[in-house]
């Protein structure tokens, strides 16, 4: 990162947090953040103001149709999935996150624990369900590792990873979506004795740009701490 | 129609339950949070037919993904106006709309307003009125670079050509008005409204 690179995007911080940067702007200073912890702690501390600013809107009532036509389409899609043959349903990701952790999800387990559930406890046989789907191969940038993406018919990934160096104790694995010029946080996973490992990413990838993975603290980070180690481009 | 059983959840439960597909609670959500994305999605278009548009895009694009709230990056509410924000501004840059409300954009009037049914509703006009007499602190020319940036969706390009300034002046009003609107809301941010 050079000092000319940092000046440019420290005075971005207020047009990001306002949505004023173009797509391609926007995309150069999410990936400045990942290496600049200064302007991470500047976007942090300006974007409660940024977040009140559509509270200051006067309150409109929204026509009843747009309720009626949405709850149309949930029910239709809520019957459709129900009604599904039993090869295709497929079981609701909280429902089988409950199951997993042996009671109800609470919302402060919701963080950790459900990202590391998701890793570990399901593999590409349960969340697969023999749909057809399409594999997409990765690029990385360690000299022995590989990975592939799995899109599902139902548009959820599941990536499967080999030749990945164990990591200490402290350090896991953990995937991300980029969408939109955004990049989101998804379960964190590690890899077995053989550097392989299989993480599912239960997003809907129709719209991602790509599927990445960097190496952050065990529980999983909200913003990606360095550049990407592998990435699936969508 | 939502039952007595799922309305006294908290906005991260009833997450939670659509995340599992549940179409009663997702309803629930929308009774909630459907208002305040409409009304964004109005103040930024200024055209109801095509808020409506945006607003049931954003609100199926969550049931449909399922799973994508994460209670670390603030309360739902913020969450929701926060794709509802990404998704207008995309409709904006898209289309020509934004050459009607370049013109406009002075004189947007607010119709259909809200009717004040519950105490929900008149806390939040509450809290509508102390946003926007923060905001009414500001200088005029921060204020108003701030305003046609969040709720008109242009780039700061864009408005450094609209108000014929340099785009470096541009950025800097839109940090220092930031910082500044951080400044009078801190109390009000730090026990943020539900």
């Amino acid at each position: 990162m050079s000092t000319g690179d940092h000046a440019t995007h420290r005075d971005e911080v207020g047009a990001y947090l306002l949505g004023a940067l173009s797509d391609a702007e926007r995309a150069a200073f999410e990936g400045h953040l990942v290496d600049c912890a200064e302007c991470r702690t500047e976007v942090e501390r300006l974007r409660p103001a940024a977040d009140l600013l559509p509270r200051s809107v006067e309150q409109v009532e929204p026509p009843p149709t747009l309720k009626r036509s949405l709850m149309e389409v949930v029910e239709r899609e809520a019957r459709e999935r129900d009604g599904a043959p039993a090869t295709q349903r497929r079981t609701p990701l909280g429902e089988r996150l409950r199951r997993a952790l042996g009671g109800s999800l609470r919302p402060a387990l919701a963080g950790a624990a459900v990202v590391l559930a998701v890793a570990i406890g399901f593999g590409i046989g349960q969340l697969g369900g023999g749909d057809e789907g399409r594999t997409v191969v990765a690029q990385t940038t360690l000299p022995d590792a590989s990975g592939s993406l799995k899109v599902h018919d139902d548009d959820t990934g599941t990536l499967e990873v080999r030749g990945m160096p164990s990591l200490s104790g402290d350090r896991v694995y953990q995937a991300w979506v980029q969408r939109d010029g955004m990049i989101e946080p998804e379960p964190t996973f590690e890899v077995g004795a053989d550097g392989s490992g299989v993480v599912a990413v239960p997003e809907d990838l129709s719209d991602a740009q790509a599927v990445m993975v960097t190496r952050e603290p065990r529980g999983g980070a909200r913003a990606p701490s360095e550049k990407p180690i592998l990435t699936v481009t969508l | 129609m939502v039952t007595a059983d799922i309305r006294n959840l908290a906005d991260e439960e009833v997450m939670q339950l659509v995340g599992d597909g549940d179409p009663r609670a997702f309803e629930l959500f929308y009774d909630r949070h459907g208002g305040a994305a409409f009304s964004l999605a109005y103040r930024m278009v200024g055209d109801r037919v095509m808020a409506e548009d945006i607003s049931q895009e954003a609100f199926l694009s969550i049931w449909r993904s399922r799973m994508r709230y994460d209670p670390a990056r603030g309360s739902v509410r913020t969450w929701v106006l926060g794709i509802v924000h990404n998704r207008t501004i995309d409709a904006l840059r898209r289309g020509a709309v934004h050459e009607r409300r370049r013109e406009q954009f002075d004189g947007i009037e607010e119709r259909h307003e809200a009717r004040e049914r519950t105490d929900v509703e008149a806390a939040r006009r509450e809290e509508a009125r102390s946003v926007r007499s923060a905001l009414e602190t500001l200088p005029a020319e921060q204020r108003r670079t701030i305003e046609l940036a969040y709720f008109g969706g242009f780039s700061h390009s864009q408005i450094a050509e609209l108000l014929d300034e340099p785009i470096g002046t541009i950025k800097g009003r839109m940090r220092l008005g930031l910082d500044k609107l951080r400044d009078q809301l801190a109390d009000f941010a730090a026990g943020e409204f539900a």
